[in-house]
């Protein structure tokens, strides 16, 4: 399997020009890179440009509360810090921005209906799958932009809402995860080695997604053929039934997206059953998210996580400033190391923002939203995990991440070890072909 | 007197229909209400409150109406009245999205429907019950209910169903397409002629030979019985009738939010905020239960914008109804009224009242330094 270079990851770091050359030499762009310092004095000027005094208004929906608060809270940290680099740097063509941030709960469609009645500019989130399907209609109906900073499941812009004009999505959708997953697991055991597996995923639109991709790739990989799959509740207290199914039917591999609580509590029980002894490997996408809810003895076995389009080791944070800074200031802000998630606030903010101020630079004045909604089609953009594309379909596109779960003495929390990147276009169809149709063709 | 004045104890009264008459003070707030109901999408447009919010509280406010006809005259106690809010909002749901049927008025109507089969069965099963076993029971099966559209791949789970019946655009409303805004704005015209008559309906059915029947019920079943009252059947009635309320409020929810999932929908909390939203409102009118389902529901989808501790608010709220309000918000106006009148008479009790406020306060400050006296030296 090949695995995508990151981006300067060939040079050993990206340099000082290129950087400036891709960007456009915006400085708002390069401080959501992480590298304000490289602009001194360089900055174009937007002084001409027609643009209101006022702030941009902007809301996040995420969970900050219950079990999804593990993923909800540090995407909340993301957009915080995103919009805190923005501020700090001059604002978006001058103007700054504020960030209103509510809990989603299962309120998705009332909560941007209230941020639009409050008159946001841009919102952002939400997190759940579910809830954003709920509201891409509304998004479109109201037109006022939304970049959802997860809500992953591939169908959404590939089958259920293939036209949209104002809805949005950042994070990797699940087809990108999934795939990587296989790729990661045949790259340990080898495709001949891998006879059969299993999956224990949350059961809803994501998991059920998540799985069905899983299946499709590694049936197609390596032939392997599904002894069990297990869809428990989202947010159950127990998950020991699918655990001793997979004890007694010993797959070679257990596939499972359970994420927040969910991701702990697999692992919990699955130690506490024995379940590490029957099996080769577990992989699961977003077994990292929860990292700062990991312990030690959670981490020990055959388990490979994947960490979404970021991590915060890779490339390693002494050859890629950027990355470096941007835990450093987590971890005095905030006190926890940044996950994907964190990525998600972050990435979903600087994609509008960086797009916006393109916007400006192209109109000399400040954008309609169906104006900014065409700029942000196939916008390219850097943050601290690399370089970004914001697709044709609406759908961010950026490498994948997946490494062994480990612990680290240095931050006191689970990491990652040996990581494979794998680049977009490796793990994802181009936009306008079908996940389902482009595996079957591998 | 005219055909709508007519002279009753001593007052002249406003006479709507046969056996309906408002005193004036209570046409005029009527007619106000109506009004200000009307207004409703022009007020919101100055004021910078929420229109849907507005009339999501009052679909909740419907449902409520529905709900205190069996708490208000059968004196039962119905914790599961979501459960008939959730299947209206579900049968719309399930037309539009696997029979493609577009007409919103149709997808009501199948909600409607849904809800009074489901009203039927379990009035059937729960009717003869009294007090706990009673709201123990519509507890149940309302969590019955849920847990089934839970785990139901055709119900899609927790992640619900789509009420746009092409997947993008909301249902026709008689017979047109229309844009966001022009349905948003028909759909809430319809909703106030649907509670206008909703009330006037329920105002003819508790001042019926039938209403004051549950009445008779609800003040001693035992007795009722003994006068020939068919005691379960009357229940049962009322029992669908007020399922039927549920279902309507629900279909138009559907309508209204385009996506139907059980948490928002058919879970066990909704029947309890139901329940609280006649008593904010003052279950002993007809009008209260709307007036808290507009209060409550605003207030829910309000706080977390503004207080990080919104779930509290619902409860510190319920807590200062029952110590202060116990008659609910429009339950307590005639009262407040009266105290103001008297007030307005006799502006000395003005001076007696600030005497009693100081006074209270004065011993709660007394009360608090002896707790604490207590607790640092162990003794008072």
């Amino acid at each position: 399997m090949t695995t995508g270079p990151t981006a300067g990851a060939e040079s050993g770091g990206i340099d000082r020009r290129t950087l400036l050359k891709t960007v456009g030499g915006s400085a708002l762009a390069i401080a959501l890179a992480g590298c304000t310092e490289l602009l001194e004095g360089e900055q174009e000027s937007l002084e001409n440009a027609d643009v209101p005094d006022e702030p941009i208004e902007s809301g996040l929906q995420t969970f900050t509360e219950g079990a999804p608060a593990v993923l909800g809270v540090q995407a909340r940290y993301g957009a915080e810090t995103a919009v805190r680099r923005i501020n700090e740097n001059g604002g978006i063509a001058g103007r700054n921005m504020n960030l209103d941030v509510v809990e989603e709960g299962g309120a998705h469609l009332t909560n941007y209906q209230q941020f639009v009645d409050e008159g946001k500019d841009v919102t952002f989130g939400p997190i759940s799958s579910s809830g954003h399907a709920e509201m891409v209609p509304e998004i479109e109906a109201q037109e006022v932009i939304n970049v959802s900073t997860d809500g992953t499941v591939t169908t959404l812009y590939e089958e259920d809402f293939p036209d949209v004009t104002y809805s949005f999505r950042f994070q990797n959708h699940d087809v990108m995860e999934a795939l990587a997953a296989v790729m990661q697991a045949v790259e340990v055991l080898g495709a001949d080695s891998i006879d059969t597996y299993a999956g224990i995923n949350p059961g809803y639109a994501f998991g059920q997604d998540e799985m069905d991709l899983f299946s499709k790739g590694i049936e197609q990989v390596a032939g392997a053929e599904e002894l069990h799959s297990g869809f428990p509740d989202l947010g159950t207290d127990d998950m020991s039934t699918h655990i001793t199914e997979i004890n007694s039917e010993q797959p070679d591999i257990v596939f499972s997206s359970c994420w927040g609580g969910d991701a702990t509590l697999l692992l919990e029980q699955g130690h506490a059953n024995g379940m590490f002894d029957s099996i080769e490997l577990l992989v699961g996408p977003v077994l990292y998210g929860s990292a700062n809810d990991m312990s030690e003895d959670l981490v020990d076995g055959p388990i490979y996580s994947g960490s979404r389009n970021f991590y915060w080791g890779e490339p390693s944070t002494d050859r890629w400033s950027p990355a470096a800074d941007l835990v450093d200031e987590v971890q005095s802000e905030y006190g926890v190391v940044p996950t994907a998630h964190f990525m998600s606030g972050y990435g979903a903010v600087t994609a509008w923002a960086t797009a916006a101020e393109k916007a400006v630079q192209l109109l000399g004045r400040w954008p309609e939203q169906d104006e900014l909604a065409t700029v942000l089609e196939n916008h390219g953009f850097f943050t601290p995990a690399g370089y970004h594309t914001m697709g044709a379909d609406h759908q961010g596109y950026s490498n994948a991440h997946f490494g062994e779960l480990t612990w680290s003495d240095e931050y006191d929390a689970a990491a990652l070890a040996d990581v494979n990147v794998f680049s977009a276009e490796s793990v994802s169809p181009p936009p306008g072909e079908v996940s389902a149709d482009w595996i079957g063709n591998w | 007197m005219s055909r709508f004045l007519v002279e009753r104890d001593g007052e002249t009264r406003v006479r709507l229909s046969e056996g309906m008459e408002l005193t004036k003070s209570r046409t005029i707030l009527a007619a106000v209400g109506l009004v200000v109901l009307f207004l409703v999408p022009d007020i919101t447009r100055f004021t910078g409150l929420s229109f849907t919010a507005i009339h999501r509280g009052i679909l909740f406010g419907l449902a409520a109406v529905g709900l205190n006809l069996i708490l208000r005259h059968t004196e039962l106690v119905s914790f599961g009245h979501a459960a008939f809010f959730g299947v209206g909002a579900y049968g719309a749901a399930v037309l539009a999205s696997y029979f493609d049927v577009s007409s919103g008025l149709v997808l009501l109507l199948g909600g409607v429907v849904a809800a009074t089969t489901i009203a039927v069965l379990i009035g059937y099963f729960v009717a003869g019950y009294l007090d706990i076993y009673f709201a123990l029971l519509t507890l149940a099966f309302n969590q019955v209910l849920y847990a089934f559209v839970l785990q139901s791949s055709y119900f899609n789970s927790s992640d619900g169903l789509s009420v746009r019946p092409d997947g993008l655009n909301p249902p026709t409303l008689f017979g047109f397409q229309w844009t966001t805004s022009g349905y948003d704005l028909i759909l809430y015209y319809f909703t106030i002629v649907v509670l206008v008559v909703s009330l006037l309906v329920m105002w003819k059915l508790v001042n019926s030979p039938f209403g004051r029947a549950l009445d008779a019920i609800g003040q001693n079943r035992t007795r009722a019985r003994f006068v020939g009252i068919p005691v379960e059947k009357y229940v049962w009635i009322a029992f669908v009738i007020s399922g039927i309320y549920g279902g309507l409020a629900g279909g138009l929810f559907a309508l209204l939010q385009l996506h139907v999932s059980p948490d928002p929908t058919l879970y066990a909390f909704v029947s309890g905020e139901i329940l609280f939203m006649a008593i904010l409102g003052g279950f002993g009118t007809l009008v209260g239960p709307v007036v808290g389902g507009i209060v409550l529901v605003y207030l829910l989808i309000q706080a977390p914008f503004y207080v990080e501790y919104y779930n509290a608010l619902t409860g510190l709220l319920l807590i200062a109804v029952v110590l202060f309000l116990p008659e609910g918000i429009l339950g307590s106006v005639p009262k407040i009224g009266a105290e103001l009148a008297r007030r307005r008479r006799d502006p000395g009790m003005l001076r007696e009242d600030v005497a009693t406020i100081g006074t209270s306060l004065r011993r709660a400050a007394t009360r608090a330094a002896t707790t604490v006296r207590i607790i640092v030296f162990g003794v008072n």
